[in-house]
């Protein structure tokens, strides 16, 4: 029997009916439609599904979305205010820190929810905030490289 | 000052925008109207006989539209080897025998995937057992159970490689070593899982969207198992999460699908699960190597001689070219007089082992570059010294067997031994491991049997002056796109932001054979640079009418600008001259077409990449681990055409080829691959990720676009080498096979430590 | 595939204890989900009715006094990892969570969560056994309170009756002069345990004899246990390198790991043997600066 979710993802709000073993993950892509958030796994470890959950950084594969009631979900489409890119997408794009792209979402999220909790991490701290998720195509440092510059200051977020 | 406008900049990759705001459609995002969902069952035995397949009671389940197994298909088999059809020997829907865990044997279209995971298992299959064998070693004897009718001794395919006189040299050489390595499995581990969209017309014809390294070879191996005209199939090239290596032959999301629209007209969807990938897609050549050198002993190699047999699992696909590429890169990089090489593919009950980046070389050059360093110690020479004796200069020939032009390896070792010399003395049980590598920049062999040249492209200049591209080469994310758009604006005078890529869609592009054997740079590159100069001439010709310069005059393009090569201040804008152009042709765009196939060129290679790596280890003796601290390769591609890619593509090589030394393994029992799933197959994830230095050396391929060679690929071979050799300079022991694990490390420690303390008695 | 339930959303702990005790064995507490989620995907368990407390406000707490801190149950790891109060007096259990899985699943997952899962690598049993921590578990009957290093039964099986739910996570003050140090090995540096060892050294007053000691084996047995011999090695007595590489080799012998793909229990025994000694260490100079 499906139940109502009602949440915010992006600012709009939504009202839905899911069945209670819907993931968050699967209201977002398929119900939402927002199909920037992917999936790489089974088992909760690639972190492709990541965004964020008031503020927190979560794998919407291991949230059952009933859970997600009165939340607010920020997903990588929600990243860009109107026509301005994020300044860590635009650092990301400086940086070259993406290839096949399709872990690139959630490595945004990560990085966004971790500068959101913490805009002046260390190294270590910057590699901890995308340690769960993982990357096959630029081996990491790049990415790195990309969040650091936005912690220095090199970006400037869009009015 | 750089000669060139567009190639060498550090630019954003054309499709970054979309990459970032996650607005980029995968195959894995592709919805269409009236689409099912599929589901493929698979084999639980290595090695059965499939007695009965009853798909009634699926075929029943409310939401399932249709069941296929072999039965539905016309029973063809196919591989990517189709100048042998002996070698084509996997149906994808097996008929009567299944070869492997995870063989497919039927596929369930419903109205969506709960529903047809419910469907598979009210599939009931009657399977007859056979005896089943796993390791190569035992599916060679004799009594060992055959795998594929007629095939002896579950021999797949023998290579031999062989100059000069081994047996001869051997007996002239001071010191001789014969050592014997085992080299794991690995698996691609893609992002995206395997994923195809098919979806056939009423008009019979079939349109696919799938993740793809190749849409050509997809297209003409559908045709092939379909029986259909290439021409009525069209494949679709959308993002690819990720390719490796694993996609560019038919697999067991494309075709099922397939099937199954056909029957229904109706698309289908099939997306493989992460366990399905790891299970029942193709993955590394696991190999067994043997091999001898011989030295002079001032160091100068005289003689190798290596034997290799390769896992080859349930069917050949492209083992056959592991098996080859794995021979011939074990004289890489190095001139041997003499050399000898004997590789046997054995076909056993396991997954199949096929193409994964680097394509044999990983492996020959974890076993070549730990056996030199061994040499080297035995001999007392510097491990650098010695591969500086040895290694590969400009225009040398491997006898008979290849030309390399442009190479920059002795700079490649200068730089990396400026980089040891720099870290000084290092802390107790750290310790640099060296390891040098050269590799083909895009391989000739055509054991595709295709008709067409091997890269092709159509370059369209529009009247506002934006340039299309068509080519049927595929962006995976090494950047390709990006790149062959820069050869383009380069080569016409251009911006890159000009510049549109279509590239990889049959139904628009010209064929390429995709992206493998790391060719796209420098075939895609030639083919796309030539069109374009066809484009450009006619440019030109209309300049030159227009501004009527004296006929000793030669006129150029550059950033937008038609000028006097040697009086640049006098031109005409770019735009200026295309809209008369197209005026003067009578109103059609101007049209320029190139292709490329390699003449010529030997069968390997028109060109090869080198590069030194050197890994820094520190080591915990007490437990074996040890932490993977710093790699700086030295490597040089030629011209550098997109620094930005080059850099990930070094940075990212070094993730994957660092985990097949460091972690990645794919333990089997009987068959069964026991870690089927991302937390239990390791990964190197950021904080396990070294510090990584890129030492770029300057070189110039004659053959490529500008002089440019390949960068990905190559970079995959020398780590796991590195980190051997680096472990053994830490610790001072040696691990055989891989990968290199803390247990192996400790068991290593504990043995020196016991014939440390026997030897004083 | 997920098999479809009915979901409760209990907005207190009254409501959700009714909800198990009507649903008994056919229902499945979700919280955090990190753990019960993958084997519900994986087919595993396919509970009919899921009771889930995520919602459960009044479970979700860290409270510090004078006895000791009181974790509610649905606390969650970033949380225990982030508390002031926390990195400040159990600093171990901070640096246990900060190596727990990915910041991801530590914002979601909850410790009392792990704690029921029962999973033997799980990083903080061990760490909780060497702070002495005590279980409150909540049924409709009453509560009762278990020591921690009493409530792993088995592989994944706790001591939870049916109808209960583990409310409170009791740790109590240190004594004075007491560290505690946890350490897992590993390959991959957020990866589960393959072996790991929690040690907690108080020391007497004066010259240094180690006055108590607890030391906690994670990933080496069944459930993570306690090394009771190897604690007598040293306990009472002023502790020396030779001391405890003897405790690491007892420690060593009250283990049964097993082998499996990641190591041979050879090679966790190994583990154990190096793992004892060196964070009975680095507790002892803890507790030498506490």
């Amino acid at each position: 029997m499906k139940k109502q979710l009602k949440f915010k993802v992006n600012g709009q709000p939504y009202e839905l009916f899911v069945k209670p073993k819907t993931l968050l993950v699967e209201v977002l892509r398929d119900l939402v439609g927002l199909t920037g958030t992917k999936r790489g796994c089974n088992s909760s470890s690639c972190g492709a599904c990541t965004v964020m959950l008031n503020g927190a950084s979560v794998k919407s594969c291991s949230v059952l979305a009933l859970q997600a009631n009165g939340a607010e979900v920020v997903t990588v489409e929600g990243l860009a205010k109107g026509n301005q890119l994020s300044p860590l997408q635009k650092s990301f794009l400086d940086h070259g820190s993406y290839q096949c792209g399709f872990c690139t979402p959630g490595m945004l999220m990560s990085s966004t929810a971790l500068l959101a909790e913490n805009p002046k991490p260390t190294k270590l701290e910057i590699k901890e905030g995308i340690d769960g998720n993982i990357c096959r195509c630029t081996g990491y440092n790049s990415i790195v490289r990309a969040i650091t510059a936005v912690v220095k200051g090199e970006y400037k977020e869009a009015k | 000052m750089s000669e060139f406008s567009v190639i060498g900049k550090r630019v954003h990759n054309i499709d970054g925008t979309e990459k970032v705001t996650g607005s980029g459609k995968y195959t894995f995002d592709v919805v269409l109207p009236n689409m099912l969902y599929g589901k493929v069952l698979r084999s639980p035995h290595p090695h059965a006989k499939i007695l009965k397949i009853d798909t009634r009671r699926a075929k029943r389940l409310v939401g399932v539209k249709a069941v296929v197994t072999g039965k539905d298909t016309l029973g063809r088999k196919q591989g990517i080897w189709r100048r042998f059809p002996e070698l084509c020997d996997e149906e994808i829907l097996c008929r009567e025998k299944v070869r492997y865990i995870g063989d497919a044997v039927a596929a369930v279209a419903a109205i969506d995937e709960d529903t047809a995971e419910e469907a598979l298992d009210l599939i009931e299959v009657e399977y007859e057992p056979l005896p089943a064998v796993f390791d190569p070693m035992e599916a060679i004897k004799e009594d060992a159970p055959q795998i594929h009718e007629g095939v002896e001794l579950n021999i797949n395919i023998n290579r031999h490689i062989e100059w000069g006189d081994v047996d001869e040299a051997f007996e002239k050489c001071d010191h001789i070593r014969e050592d014997k390595f085992k080299c794991s499995s690995q698996a691609h581990v893609c992002m995206e899982t395997h994923d195809a969209v098919a979806s056939f017309g009423h008009n019979g014809k079939l349109e696919v969207w799938t993740s793809s390294q190749s849409s050509y070879y997809i297209q003409r191996l559908y045709a092939d198992m379909l029986d259909m005209n290439e021409s009525d199939i069209r494949v679709h090239n959308r993002h690819t999460g990720g390719g490796f290596g694993s996609k560019f032959e038919l697999d067991s999301a494309q075709f099922p699908a397939a099937i199954l629209s056909q029957k229904l007209c109706q698309p289908v969807k099939i997306v493989l699960t992460r366990e399905e990938e790891f299970t029942a897609t193709k993955r590394r050549t696991p190999m067994y190597y043997f091999t001898k050198l011989g030295a002079k002993k001032d160091g100068t190699m005289l003689a190798k001689e290596v034997r290799v047999i390769t896992e080859g699992g349930a069917y050949t696909a492209m083992g056959a070219t592991a098996l080859y590429l794995t021979g011939f890169f074990s004289s890489f990089p190095y001139k041997y007089p003499n050399y000898r090489y004997d590789g046997y593919r054995v076909y056993t009950n396991t997954a199949v082992t096929s193409a994964m980046r680097g394509f044999g070389a990983p492996q020959s050059t974890f076993v070549g570059e730990s056996q030199i360093d061994m040499m080297a110690e035995d001999l007392g020479i510097d491990p650098v010294e010695i591969r500086r004796k040895n290694g590969m200069t400009p225009n040398y020939e491997v006898p008979g067997q290849a030309f390399i032009q442009s190479c920059g390896l002795h700079q490649c070792l200068d730089k990396i031994e400026e980089h040891i010399n720099k870290q000084g003395k290092l802390p107790p049980n750290h310790g640099i491991g060296v390891s040098a590598y050269g590799f083909m920049s895009g391989g000739i062999f055509n054991w595709f049997n295709t008709p067409y040249a091997f890269s092709a492209a159509v370059v369209r200049i529009n009247i506002d002056g934006k340039v299309d591209v068509y080519t049927g080469t595929c962006d995976m994310g090494q950047g390709s796109n990006t790149t062959l758009a820069m050869i383009c604006a380069e080569e016409l005078g251009v911006r890159l932001e000009d510049v549109r890529m279509f590239s990889g869609d049959t139904g628009i592009c010209p064929p390429d054979l995709g992206a493998w054997g790391s060719r796209q740079t420098l075939m895609g590159g030639n083919a796309v640079k030539r069109a374009a100069a066809e484009c450009k001439q006619q440019l030109i010709e209309f300049a030159a009418a227009k501004m009527g310069v004296n006929i000793v005059y030669d006129l150029d393009i550059k950033d937008r600008w038609v000028h006097l090569v040697d009086r640049p201040e006098r031109g005409v804008s770019y735009f200026d001259i295309v809209k008369e152009a197209i005026r003067g042709k009578d109103g059609v765009a101007i049209m320029g077409r190139g292709h490329y196939t390699p003449h010529r060129k030997g069968m390997i290679s028109p060109a090869y990449s080198f590069g030194v790596q050197a890994a820094e280890v520190a080591v915990d003796p007490e437990t074996g681990r040890y932490k993977l601290v710093n790699v700086t390769t030295a490597h040089e591609s030629g011209t550098v055409i997109n620094p930005l890619g080059i850099e990930g593509q070094l940075e990212g090589a070094i993730m994957m080829a660092g985990g097949y030394g460091f972690c990645e393994d794919q333990p089997m029992d009987e068959g069964k691959i026991l870690n089927p799933s991302i937390a239990d197959y390791k990964l190197i994830r950021s904080l396990d990720m070294p510090e990584t230095d890129i030492l770029e050396i300057d070189t110039y391929e004659p053959e490529g676009p500008f002089g440019a060679k390949e960068a990905g690929e190559g970079l995959t071979n020398p780590t796991a080498g590195a980190i051997g050799n680096a472990v053994y300079k830490a610790v001072g022991v040696r691990i055989y096979d891989l990968p290199i694990t803390p247990e192996k490390v400790l068991k290593a420690l504990k043995e020196k430590e016991k014939q440390a303390k026997k030897a004083k008695k | 595939m997920i098999n479809d339930f009915e979901h409760f959303a209990p907005k207190t702990l009254k409501e959700a204890l009714a909800l198990l005790a009507k649903y008994g064995d056919d229902c499945k507490v979700i919280c955090g989900g990190q753990s019960l989620l993958i084997l519900m995907r994986q087919g595993l368990v396919s509970p009919k009715y899921i009771v889930d407390i995520k919602g459960i406000a009044e479970l979700s707490y860290i409270k510090d006094g004078k006895d000791g801190v009181k974790i509610g149950a649905t606390t969650t790891h970033r949380a225990i990892e982030k508390s002031p109060v926390i990195k400040k007096k159990y600093p171990v259990l901070a640096e246990m969570e900060n190596r727990l899985a990915s910041i991801q699943t530590r914002n979601w997952g909850t410790i009392g969560g792990n704690v029921c899962h029962g999973d033997p690598a799980g990083d903080p049993v061990p760490v909780l056994i060497a702070l002495n921590a005590i279980l409150t578990v909540a049924g409709a009957k009453g509560t009762r309170n278990i020591p921690v290093e009493n409530f792993s039964l088995d592989y994944f099986e706790v001591d939870l009756k049916d109808g209960e739910l583990l409310t409170e996570i009791t740790i109590p003050a240190p004594p004075p002069r007491t560290g505690t140090a946890y350490t897992k090995f590993n390959v991959i540096e957020s990866d589960l345990a393959t072996a790991s060892v929690a040690a907690s050294v108080t020391l007497g007053p004066g010259d240094g004899v180690c006055q108590d000691v607890r030391i906690a084996l994670g990933a080496a047995a069944p459930t993570a246990v306690r090394a009771k011999k190897a604690e007598q090695v040293l306990k009472g007595k002023k502790i020396t390198d030779a001391l405890l590489k003897q405790a690491g080799e007892v420690a060593a012998t009250e283990a049964e790991p097993i082998s499996d793909i990641y190591a041979s229990e050879e090679y966790r025994l190994e583990l154990v043997r190096v793992l004892v000694p060196r964070m009975t260490k680095e507790a002892l100079a803890r507790a030498k600066k506490a």
